[in-house]
């Protein structure tokens, strides 16, 4: 015969039930919790025409890109805007904007094409969604930035984006002036990616590579507005001659390609 | 000599701790630590670039072995589980150790995961700034609270209140699923060719499953034997038994992953690559296949072999290290293998790597995972000694 071990001599039985309840309550809160968590996914930010906040976007003629001449306006002053270390090694070098060239698999005598990359800064940006410290973000413009002082350097940024458009800051001395000193100086430990050179969108202006391209490249690319009906790149876009990157992914990018 | 039908009473007693192979143990453990210590230092200080990471791999082995750690704190608890849950009084002598592994495997993926950051030392910001939707927060979440639970868990074992551990090990279990669905979100809800699928969550429950019941093989057969308290095989043998049905769980998920991304057209370049091609065929084909299910299926389940402890602890080394390779396999390929960003065209120059790319394990991260282990082990050791979790003996 057991005697209750509490020796109290209240039956065993009224613990229980309170105990039962407890774990019942436990049990079931967790999944009610889970289902309460947000939505997943779903668009950050759309483009709503005749909106007062811009919302950024770009086009890219890879027809006009004169890479054929050697040109690569847009690398060299993206690199001095936005303090990118020397090129050191391709595994773990910074890239804001980056060249490949492409040519059709299958097809006798394909033609290589230059295809400029650059981070799309998706309406639905899988980099934003699996930022556990929301260091990556995006902004009410449209621009998808990462905070690099919030950063934690978990690298699932890298992970998630399906453009290889987000870079760890892997470190590596590099003790040489700044060439853009009014940006804040990069620590290693972070993620970065391009932001659209938004220090220069928000004093009325445009990316440094659009600006390079457009001075001394092809005219390749093109910044605007996609709220405002009337810009050129709306224009490009609603005409259908442009299309985003794998945007069967629904990550809507906001980088539309002419050419490809 | 216990009468039928009577219970043999457990009775658990902290091990003396004085002998000399115990201070050794003890002095390497904290070398090991050391080491570990240092050279998260140097990750930290000089930056991620001294590892073998780099912008098409970021996730690496701190990565892989917290994934193989979640495996084993879940896969620990089914011992406990075998007596709190379904009454098997033979399990009782295992279960304080079970749920104290469970925690500390869990711990040690935390650490891993940690030490892994760019930036460490920003540990309250993901507590001030998360969001919610993440993996990365989901994931923390459960594993903290699965600590706490299996606190709580271990300390309802140690006031031997029946009903509150009968209790807690359903919630335990329950949470130690939710981890693992949790922990193979991670890599299932990402949009990569070979991470995305629906099936990592349940695949990495049976994995755990394996691992963690190998691993308490092991760890039950290494302690009886180093405190010489008497062990009953007859126990053993019949946890190979389940081990050897959890090694054909394992074995179906992999066949219908690999089948699936095979069968249809728009993902078979990546099952072609994943399965022949490359360092990872190696590693899927002769250490997880092979090495890591088929040779031990066959020892555990041939009965000479099955009832022998020598091949049961062979058989159980092998599935722990299968189950390593099958961590590699979920964590690197899926990086190695690239992103599809212009179907049907073949990219012939670029500047960084966007074709096929190798990882190579850096040295400096081999010494931080083998210090985050010796970590977990000083505390598990020393728990011995200040706690009363180890049986004087494990009769069937």
């Amino acid at each position: 015969m057991s005697t209750n071990s509490r020796g109290d001599g209240k039956a065993t039985g009224t613990m229980d039930r309170r105990k039962v309840l407890k774990a019942g309550g436990l049990l079931l809160g967790a999944p009610a919790c889970a289902c309460a968590l947000p939505a997943f996914g779903g668009e950050r930010s759309g483009a709503q025409h005749g909106s007062d906040v811009p919302h950024w976007g770009m086009v890219v003629d890879v027809t006009k890109c004169r890479e054929g001449d050697g040109c690569d306006a847009c690398i060299t002053t993206c690199r001095v805007e936005n303090n990118l270390p020397p090129l050191e090694n391709p595994a773990t070098d910074i890239h804001f904007i980056r060249k490949v060239n492409i040519r059709r698999k299958h097809a006798e005598n394909a033609v290589e094409t230059t295809v400029p990359l650059l981070c799309n800064h998706c309406d639905n940006p899988p980099c934003v969604q699996v930022c556990p410290v929301r260091a990556s973000f995006q902004r009410a413009d449209g621009i998808v930035m990462c905070d690099p002082h919030r950063c934690i350097g978990c690298r699932y940024c890298l992970i998630a984006c399906p453009y290889n458009a987000r870079y760890f800051v892997y470190g590596g001395s590099h003790d040489e002036e700044q060439s853009n000193p009014t940006l804040a100086k990069r620590s290693h430990g972070v993620s970065t990616a391009c932001n659209f050179c938004a220090h220069r969108v928000d004093e009325g202006g445009t990316p440094a590579c659009v600006e390079a391209c457009r001075q001394e490249g092809g005219g390749a690319l093109v910044f605007g507005d996609l709220n405002d009906p009337d810009s050129e790149i709306s224009r490009l876009v609603a005409a259908n001659k442009a299309r985003g990157l794998r945007e069967d992914l629904g990550t809507h990018p906001k980088v539309y390609y002419i050419g490809l | 000599m216990s009468a039928p039908g009577e219970v043999m009473e457990t009775e658990f007693k902290t091990i003396e701790g004085t002998s000399p192979q115990f201070r050794i143990l003890l002095g390497v453990l904290v070398l090991l630590i050391i080491a570990g210590l240092w050279s998260s230092w140097v990750m930290f200080a000089q930056g991620l670039y001294v590892t073998g990471m780099n912008n098409r791999v970021p996730w690496g082995l701190q990565i892989i072995m917290a994934v193989f750690y979640v495996g084993l704190s879940a896969g620990s608890l089914v011992i406990s589980s075998l007596y709190a849950i379904f009454g098997k009084k033979e399990y009782k002598p295992f279960a304080r150790i079970s749920v104290s592994l469970a925690i500390l495997f869990l711990v040690a993926a935390l650490l891993s995961i940690i030490l892994d950051w760019g930036r460490p030392d920003r540990i309250f910001v993901p507590f001030m700034y998360f969001n919610p939707i993440s993996m990365f927060t989901i994931n923390p979440f459960l594993y903290i609270s699965y600590i706490l639970i299996c606190s709580f868990y271990l300390w309802a074992m140690f006031k031997e209140r029946d009903v509150l551990i009968k209790i807690l090990a359903v919630v335990a279990v329950t949470w130690a699923i939710g981890v693992h669905s949790g922990t193979g979100m991670i890599f299932g809800f990402v949009p990569r060719e070979l991470y995305q699928s629906a099936l990592l969550p349940p695949s990495f429950i049976a994995a755990a499953v394996s691992s963690g019941t190998a691993m308490m093989i092991l760890v039950i057969l290494g302690l009886f034997k180093f405190t010489r308290r008497p062990l009953d095989h007859d126990l053993i043998v019949r946890l190979g038994r389940f081990l050897a049905i959890f090694i054909f769980g394992v074995l179906y998920f992999i066949a219908v992953e690999n089948l699936y991304r095979w069968y249809l057209p728009q993902s078979r370049e990546a099952a072609l690559f994943f399965l022949f091609d490359g360092v990872q065929a190696w590693v899927f084909w002769l250490g997880m296949i092979l090495i890591g299910s088929i040779i031990p299926a066959f020892i555990l389940l041939r009965r000479r072999t099955g009832q022998s402890i020598p091949w049961i602890v062979a058989a159980s080394v092998m599935v722990v290290f299968g189950v390593l390779c099958e961590r590699y396999l979920i964590v690197v390929p899926g990086q190695t293998y690239y992103p599809h960003l212009f179907p049907g065209f073949e990219i012939t120059r670029s500047v960084v790597e966007e074709g096929i790319v190798a990882y190579n394990i850096g040295f400096l991260e081999i010494v931080q995972a083998v210090g985050i282990f010796a970590i977990i082990g000083l505390v598990f050791v020393l728990g011995l000694k200040t706690l009363k979790l180890l049986p004087t003996e494990a009769r069937a």
